[in-house]
């Protein structure tokens, strides 16, 4: 790890510090002016803070919605307060406990870990099953998983009544069931760490693929990206610090229930979560800040009727509810990135620094680093059926890392599905797919990426809220052999070659049609593929700067030392970067050689023209 | 055996509730792309209705078509308030305004009417059995069939043989695509709302009928129980919706007779624990619907 590299990892500590003293000082400063009512206020949220962080991890990186993580919650409530309460209260509420739970006797510290592992271990189970269904940003498959978590887990602590003392009552650490936690200690302790997790785990490799992937799943495949790896991570961290979180609420709270972990605390987290900006960690405890006070100023409107000694103040209905609702529903309808999108302070702040260059770094480019030997690519006898349709009748193509081969034929010639077979994004009937006489065939897209076959798309499929450096940069930490000097070296060459120097900073999604066809290229690249597949790289763009991509195309694939397969309809491109060219027609390969045979070939010359 | 074949009809009776709700949310994933969570809220909506209706003094004739036509329009109105603005928005800012319409709706009836469950009559005959070949039936579970029967007939020759059911399978095929071809995109979306609320009211009367009472959250355990069908049937396929429902229904009686008496209690926990199994291995449902996509 170089120093440099360390350095701006500790700068990122600066935005949790300083999000932590503000919150910090804020709350008491609010809570010195009132009684016990405002300190108890205070507590609940920098409590709800650390829930509502741990919820972050996982539903900003991920982008999968998540109803199951109060669910979680419960679990980890409940398995602290089983602890954690004394034997004798323990005996004359579930003196049937089963396992002999009701005898032991733990500090709270030690319940906290029993519920983080108690939790954690169901959480990975859990994920496994989410994995399992193919969970992506937005899947409902996976959103209902986890609502069937949260209704499971209710009904159980509802119904069994020898554990959790069941719905009515529930467990209680003393007679009057009211707060406990003497000091905030152990809950400053917490949320600086849940910050601090947070914000760390956005920026590290494993955060940064899952952005990756929740931005756009297929293309993370592509370059090598295994999205479940990065989901499952998510979630365990996520998953701590709900524990930590739901372990101090009940421990606060004195108490607890199957409501208190249920729709309406699921409902004002997620409000937290979503109003601040699910993708921010500073957005996420300016949600919490927003809620708690807003739902403070309706408790307030609808008048002093309400029982103010009832700590669990959210449980009250009405008013807040309403409030916490249209919240929702408002920012998803006017701004659903949240207020602060994925603003970071830290990141903010870092523009005020001077700016290091990186010049030096990228003189003393690793000029031999990239010599690789001569490696093959072999795909033979391709099949491909879509129901009745041939797409693919035995269709071949085959490469060597110092050569570029173009691959035309008409649309419907079956160019982009030859590539799908290869990159393993559709299967093939029959065929062999080999790299270096290696089998690459039945592996999922992100192996293949991994094996050295790495593609872009013809419909562009850019990680859109990313950066365009951090587009390049996820691909490089995506590649097997990821080391943080070639990745400083390697992506300002390939922004310099690709002409987007200028552009680095801006998001993906703003970039215009040729320059995001040259992220494509370059993004590719960065996962150091020994086969670029380009699929029509310069569709859509001028004939000046599709001459500009002969040589950016020839650029890039020399720094890497890979071989290029090339798919385009621009036949100046096609003769001007080709040394050999295979054509396709009705899924057929019809012809084969260098442009100038291809070009004069009668075969071609019908299948472009129609006659036959 | 004879027991058997009661547990079906039985069976029957509850998954055709289910699958007229699954069949609503399924019309709209299918032009919108969307998993409607608030659907249940149309059912609150109906229950409270229906209640209304009986302080005023009405019987169950004139309330059975009220409640049914006051959720078709609530339907359109809450396309009209809020999904209309988030069409075509990422899956994740579309399954969190349904929840949102779902809370605020619900928080509503929480202030402004009651907070607790309020009872109105059930209709007098619909504990009634009637004995069919020495089996005895519910007549409730049999009107029910035969009404979801009558409604899916009714719905699947709208969607057959009108142009405006033409129309909306072909949005739910491919939205754009039909724009393209002049189908009016605004109109299919408020149609489509206004059939998946009245599909909503039909299920919402025969809900009620058995509950007998309204309360905010009343529209919750239907939702779910729609949202599970048409996600076992595979969303956005009809048939699926409707098959997924009557399924639940099955697997539901089932489990309740059979389970021991202690974890009766746990049945809906059982049945979203198998369900969530079910998307684990096969997160397209049954029917899966193959939705392409190029790359």
């Amino acid at each position: 790890m170089s120093k440099e590299y360390f350095h701006s990892r500790l700068f990122t500590l600066v935005g949790p510090i300083l999000i932590f003293a503000v919150l910090v000082c804020g709350g008491l400063l609010y809570a010195s002016f009132g009684g016990s009512a405002r300190d108890g206020l205070i507590t609940q949220m920098l409590i709800n803070a650390i829930i509502v962080l741990g919820i972050q991890i996982y539903v900003g990186n991920t982008g999968v919605l998540s109803f199951g993580h109060i669910g979680f919650g419960a679990i980890a409530g409940y398995a602290f307060a089983i602890c954690a309460i004394s034997p004798t209260r323990k005996n004359s509420q579930i003196p049937d406990a089963p396992f002999g739970l009701s005898g032991i006797d733990l500090t709270p510290f030690q319940s906290v870990l029993v519920s983080i592992l108690l939790t954690v271990i169901v959480a990975f189970i859990i994920g496994l099953g989410l994995a399992r269904s193919g969970a992506r940003s937005g899947s409902v498959a996976a959103t209902v998983i986890t609502l069937a978590l949260l209704f499971v887990v209710h009904e159980v602590a509802k119904n069994w009544i020898d554990l959790t003392r069941g719905g009515k009552t529930g467990l209680s650490f003393s007679p009057l069931g009211n707060a406990t936690l003497q000091g905030r200690g152990w809950i400053y302790i917490a949320l600086l760490f849940a910050i601090i997790i947070a914000r760390l785990f956005k920026e590290t490799r494993l955060g940064r693929l899952a952005q990756a992937a929740r931005e756009d799943d297929l293309a993370a495949r592509a370059v090598g990206i295994d999205p479940a790896v990065q989901q499952m991570i998510s979630l365990l961290l996520s998953v701590t610090l709900v524990s930590i979180g739901a372990s101090l609420r009940v421990f606060e709270l004195g108490s607890i229930n199957p409501r208190l972990f249920f729709f309406k605390f699921t409902l004002l987290t997620l409000t937290m979560l979503i109003v601040g900006g699910r993708n921010s960690v500073t957005g996420a405890v300016v949600g919490v800040v927003i809620i708690t006070a807003g739902s403070e100023f309706t408790r307030y409107l609808a008048g002093p009727s309400v029982d103010v000694a009832a700590l669990d103040w959210i449980l009250r209905s009405g008013l807040t509810d309403i409030f916490l609702g249209a919240s929702m529903l408002g920012f998803m309808i006017f701004k659903p990135a949240g207020l602060l999108g994925d603003w970071e302070l830290d990141k903010w702040l870092k523009k005020f620094l001077p700016e290091k260059t990186n010049a030096e770094a990228v003189k003393d480019r690793v000029e031999n680093n990239q010599e690789r030997s001569h490696q093959s690519l072999n795909v033979e006898g391709v099949v491909v059926d879509f129901g009745g349709f041939r797409a693919l009748d035995r269709a071949e193509i085959r490469a060597g890392t110092d050569e570029v081969v173009g691959l035309i034929g008409p649309n419907g010639a079956g160019k982009t599905t030859l590539l799908n077979v290869i990159t393993g994004v559709v299967d093939c009937s029959e065929g062999y797919l080999k790299i270096n006489g290696k089998s690459i065939e039945g592996l999922q897209p992100h192996m293949i990426a991994r094996a050295g076959l790495v593609r872009t798309f013809q419909n562009l499929r850019l990680f859109h809220l990313l950066s365009v450096r951090e587009n390049i940069e996820v691909a490089r930490l995506a590649s097997p052999d990821a080391n943080n000097r070639l990745e400083t070296v390697a992506i300002e060459e390939l922004l310099h070659i690709t002409g987007l120097d200028e552009l680095r900073n801006r998001r993906a999604g703003e970039l215009d049609y040729g320059n995001a066809r040259r992220l494509e290229l370059a993004r590719a690249a960065a996962a150091n593929p020994v086969f670029l597949l380009l699929d029509e790289p310069t569709s859509g763009m001028s004939d000046h700067e599709s001459e500009a991509m002969i040589h950016q195309v020839r650029s890039v694939a020399s720094l890497i030392g890979a071989g290029v397969v090339v798919i385009d309809h621009d036949l100046n491109f096609i003769t001007g970067i080709c040394d050999r060219v295979y054509v396709l027609d009705q899924g057929r390969l019809i012809s084969t050689g260098s442009p100038e045979e291809i070009s004069l070939d009668e075969k071609v010359r019908a299948a472009y023209l129609g006659s036959s | 055996m004879n027991e058997l074949i009661q547990q079906i009809v039985d069976g029957l009776g509850r998954g055709g509730i289910y699958a007229l709700i699954a069949l609503g949310i399924a019309v709209i994933f299918g032009v919108m792309h969307l998993v409607n969570f608030a659907h249940g809220e149309l059912i609150t909506v109906s229950a409270y209705s229906a209640y209304g209706l009986f302080q005023a003094g009405w019987n169950w004739w004139f309330i059975v078509p009220a409640v049914i036509l006051i959720a078709g329009m609530t339907s359109v109105v809450i396309e009209f308030l809020a999904f209309r603005w988030v069409r075509g928005a990422p899956d994740f800012t579309m399954l969190m305004t349904s929840f949102g319409i779902h809370f605020v709706v619900q928080a509503l009836f929480v202030m402004y009417v009651s907070a607790n469950f309020r009872q109105f009559p059930r209709p007098d005959w619909i504990f009634n059995t009637v004995k069919i070949a020495g089996i005895s039936f519910e007549v409730f579970d049999i009107a029910v069939i035969f009404f979801t029967l009558l409604t899916l007939i009714g719905t699947f020759w709208i969607l057959q043989k009108t142009m405006f059911g033409i129309s909306l399978r072909a949005a739910a095929e491919d939205f754009d695509a039909a724009r393209l071809m002049g189908v009016r995109s605004d109109r299919i979306i408020r149609g489509a709302f206004a059939l998946s609320g009245v599909l909503a009211g039909v299920a919402a009367v025969f809900w009620l009928m058995r509950s007998g009472q309204a309360g905010p959250t009343a529209g919750l355990t239907p939702m779910l129980k729609g949202v599970l069908a048409a996600l076992i049937g595979g969303l956005g396929s009809l048939g699926g919706a409707v098959l997924g429902g009557v399924a639940l229904g099955l697997v539901e009686v089932m489990l309740i007779s059979r389970l021991p008496e202690g974890l009766v209690g746990l049945t809906d926990g059982i049945v979203f624990l198998l369900i969530a199994f079910l998307f684990v291995f096969r997160p397209q449902g049954f029917i899966s619907v193959r939705r392409a996509e190029r790359v």
